[in-house]
């Protein structure tokens, strides 16, 4: 307990002198756009085209379970995460939202992925020591 | 009018049943003033898990889709006869919502 309100006592002093970690970087331009040394000001030109996830084009729905099913584990059934999955954050939403409404009306299996889908292809970044 | 899905889960029966359920369904839905647009069966199948309904276990079953337009106060009435029927294994009812427009998805801008 004391020990805290010496730290709070001390706290002012150690950031007496701000945020010294960031600089600004405003350099003085004129019309043209160029600046002393001969700086264009320009969008970066090594800029790569955005990536998209794999389902950007797809329309995700609940009757198509077997591209549902490509997002869960052969063998317990759960759905894969984000990290895994690597969609984007909207498509995971779709995916998983379609997932359990399926399980609820009766297309797709909860506790397993259905044997006719174990052959397809692996979009997920995960590799199973089968 | 709002449109409305009906997943349909039919048990597994002969043909003529089959059709005489159907036919159930879609006069119930029609009487209470809905009107059907669309009638899909998605085939007779292994159903992913047994389900009880009627003190009978079903592990097969027939799958069919139901697209109609209906007034919001009707649903509640319809739903509460497909569960009284006897040969549905399962209904239900969803909204069908306007597609989105998949062009501010992340990815290459066209």
């Amino acid at each position: 307990m004391l020990c805290l309100r010496e730290l709070q006592r001390w706290k002012p002093v150690l950031c007496r002198y701000g945020n010294t970690g960031v600089r600004s970087f405003a350099v003085a331009a004129d019309e043209a756009g160029r600046t002393e040394g001969g700086l264009v000001n320009m969008e970066n030109p090594y800029r790569e085209p955005q990536k998209g996830c794999v389902l950007c084009d797809v329309t995700v729905d609940f009757k198509n379970i077997q591209l549902l099913s490509q997002f869960i584990s052969p063998h317990t059934g759960r759905i894969y995460g984000r990290h895994i999955t690597r969609l984007c954050g909207r498509k995971q939403k779709e995916v998983s939202k379609a997932i359990k409404k399926a399980q609820s009306m009766g297309f797709m299996s909860v506790t397993h992925k259905h044997p006719q889908f174990m052959k397809d292809p692996n979009i997920c970044g995960i590799k199973h020591l089968d | 009018m709002p449109r409305y899905e009906l997943a349909l889960i039919l048990k597994q029966m002969q043909r003529p049943e089959t059709a005489a359920a159907l036919r159930r369904t879609v006069e119930t839905l029609m009487e209470r003033g809905a009107l059907v647009r669309d009638l899909e069966n998605l085939g007779e199948r292994q159903l992913p898990y047994r389900m009880t309904k009627h003190n009978q276990r079903h592990s097969r079953g027939t799958y069919f889709l139901v697209d109609f337009y209906a007034a919001p106060s009707m649903l509640a009435g319809v739903l509460d006869h497909l569960h009284r029927d006897v040969d549905v294994v399962r209904p239900t009812l969803l909204k069908k919502d306007a597609q989105v427009p998949n062009s501010n998805c992340c990815g290459p801008q066209k």
